[in-house]
């Protein structure tokens, strides 16, 4: 029997980083065969191990249209402490992709709403690369971007490529202003009041929020203010990991496993469910 | 009529399939204390009907420890050396009813969209004997979820002890009957199990409690008693939370299911440093839902065969029973209310 706990080795083909604790890694399966039929759908993630080290939950932050698989991490731990060190050539592993996705099909012919704070960009930009990949089949795409400073922005110069597209709105936006001098070229403000000055509406619309949960909490009301239906609210949760598999048993809010019914939930999800994230 | 089992050829079946190669789980005593073990000698066996084991007979489907592959480290490529897969005949013998009854409660778990081989493969591969037990405690409650002193879930025979030293055989499987088949007599005794152990709890109306009460007060309230140990989930049959882990070095080593128990702080702590499940309170809670609510409306079973081996084993007499108890207590009220 297939043994269902046996990770892939990966290659590393890239590393990024993206501010002082944060790296975007591309990786590639060794196996040709297994690098060709790969599938994945966006929104869904894996585990990724440092051999010796142990394994960790990261979303696939890429489009699924690519031979390659993205993710990104905060060095904050053992396991990135130790990935934080990894160079072109060298070898991981990788579980999955597991989990549910963001429901793109269904989205198409609407208009898009991204909100995100911090590290959350990464679980977010799989779902924007996908909508700009197919930039015909969605409506507008209005992305809201924040981090506590304008170094703690992770994808800093896709931003500015994704705003190049038609109809795309990136309102960037740092809680503290950078020093005098250093270039900046977005607001100063908490990522929800850029939300409700962003001019959004709900109609014919889908939200996507993926931040701190402070973030979540005040962007919420404005979201339902300029009337998106809680049905039309999509997040991403994260919740500690072993197996990704709905057997390790630590990932649950009540009886909904995240690893297996989500990530992704809409808020009306969330609502029925225990506050157990 | 019945089929009678004689102590010596009870001993005598056990010790030919030890020579046969397979591996024979049994009741041994060091000391006063009994544990499930391995035995090389059926003459380590204690056949007899016991109430307390220091461990369930879980660990031989699901080992506390357990390789889940090696890697070695070549220049910058990583060799994967998958783990052996259980392919030995295993005779589990002895175990009591509510332990055996665990095995059926886990196997949708482990077969839940991704099938779990490690536990598949010692389940197929295992016969399990249970002894019909002659004694209860004041920590068994296995009536309060559907079980038996002489229930033969997860068994695949039971026996029941007989005042001559002798066991009545009971086959409930095509295993248990390949197993003693030839090995019994025709007789007319027969044996009975004890008396079921007495509850003055009902699981269902505690489980609807639970439903509509996440945020009650109660939970901290119970928690108190607890200390956070994590030995309830050790010695539980029925618990099944692990650990994935890396041991060795950075360039050899292996990767390992350890098991673990929602009881403790690191259980759910996030790398941020938020924790979902930040007081013993929350944890406490998870544990009861898991068991009465998340379980059931997973798997249609409660994560509970009320064996008492939690309470039995707490160091500060706290456990499910207990803490059911409590509940029941707030659950009435509130009915009354």
């Amino acid at each position: 029997m297939e043994n269902i706990y046996m990770p892939d080795p990966m290659e590393v083909v890239e590393v990024k980083q993206q501010t002082a604790d944060i790296k975007l890694i591309r990786i590639k399966f060794r196996d040709p065969e297994k690098n060709a039929n790969f599938k994945f759908n966006i929104g869904q993630f894996g585990l990724y191990s440092v051999f010796g080290v142990g394994e960790s939950t990261f979303n696939i932050c890429c489009s699924n249209s690519k031979d390659y698989i993205e993710f990104c991490f905060r060095k904050t731990g053992r396991v990135t402490e130790r990935l934080w060190d990894v160079e072109p050539g060298d070898t991981i592993g990788f579980r999955g992709p597991f989990g549910n996705s963001y429901p793109m099909k269904e989205w198409e012919g609407k208009n898009l709403v991204f909100v995100a704070g911090g590290i959350a960009m990464p679980p977010i930009r799989c779902a924007i690369l996908y909508a700009l990949e197919n930039r015909d089949k969605y409506g507008k795409i209005t992305i809201v971007y924040g981090a506590r400073t304008v170094n703690d922005l992770v994808c800093k110069d896709e931003l500015d490529e994704w705003a190049q597209y038609p109809n795309v709105d990136v309102l960037k936006t740092v809680d503290v202003a950078p020093p005098e001098g250093t270039p900046w070229n977005g607001r100063v403000d908490f990522v929800p009041t850029v939300l409700k000055d962003s001019n959004i509406t709900g109609d014919n619309a889908v939200a996507l929020v993926v931040g701190p949960p402070i973030m979540i909490k005040l962007s919420l009301p404005i979201l339902v203010e300029a009337g998106f239906k809680d049905e039309d609210i999509f997040t991403s949760l994260e919740n500690r990991m072993k197996c990704g598999l709905g057997k390790c048993g630590r990932c649950n809010c009540g009886s909904v496993y995240v690893c297996k019914e989500g990530p992704v939930f809409t808020q009306a999800d969330i609502k029925n469910m225990p506050n157990d994230y | 009529m019945s089929h009678i089992i004689t102590l010596e050829q009870l001993k005598k079946t056990l010790a030919d399939k030890i020579s046969s190669g397979a591996q024979v789980v049994a009741p041994t005593l060091r000391g006063e204390l009994a544990f499930f073990q391995k035995i090389d000698d059926v003459n380590q066996a204690v056949l007899e009907p016991r109430v307390r084991f220091q461990n369930s007979i879980k660990e031989f489907f699901f080992p506390r420890h357990e390789t889940i592959f090696s890697f070695v480290r070549q220049g910058s490529d990583v060799q994967l050396v998958d783990a052996p897969e259980f392919d030995v005949e295993q005779i589990v013998v002895g175990a009591r009813p509510c332990d055996a009854a665990s095995l059926p409660i886990l196997d949708p778990l482990f077969a839940w969209d991704y099938q779990d081989r490690f536990f598949q493969s010692r389940r197929a591969k295992s016969t399990v004997v249970v002894f019909a037990c002659k004694t209860s405690d004041a920590h068994c409650f296995c009536t309060a979820v559907g079980g038996a002193p002489d229930s033969t879930n997860g068994a695949d025979a039971i026996l029941f002890a007989l005042d001559d030293g002798s066991f009545e055989v009971r086959c409930v499987t095509d295993k248990g009957k390949a197993l003693f088949s030839g090995k019994t007599q025709e007789s007319d005794k027969t044996g009975a199990a004890c008396a079921p152990p007495s509850v003055d709890f009902d699981v269902e109306k505690i489980a609807t409690w639970i439903r509509g009460n996440f945020a009650s007060p109660v939970w901290e309230e119970i928690s108190y008693r607890c200390v956070g140990c994590g030995a309830c989930a050790f010695v539980c049959p029925t618990c099944h939370c692990f650990d994935i882990v890396d041991e060795g070095s950075y360039s050899k080593g292996k990767r390992v299911k350890n098991w673990d128990s929602c009881q403790t702080v690191l259980f759910t702590l996030h790398a941020s440093g938020h924790n979902p499940r930040a007081t013993q309170g929350a944890r406490q809670r998870q544990r009861m839902m898991h068991k009465f609510v998340i379980y059931p409306d997973k798997f249609n079973a409660k994560l509970c065969t009320g064996c008492g081996a939690c309470s039995r084993s707490c160091g500060v007499s706290f456990g499910v029973r207990p803490a059911l108890e409590e509940l029941a207590k707030v659950a009435n009220q509130s009915e009354n209310n």
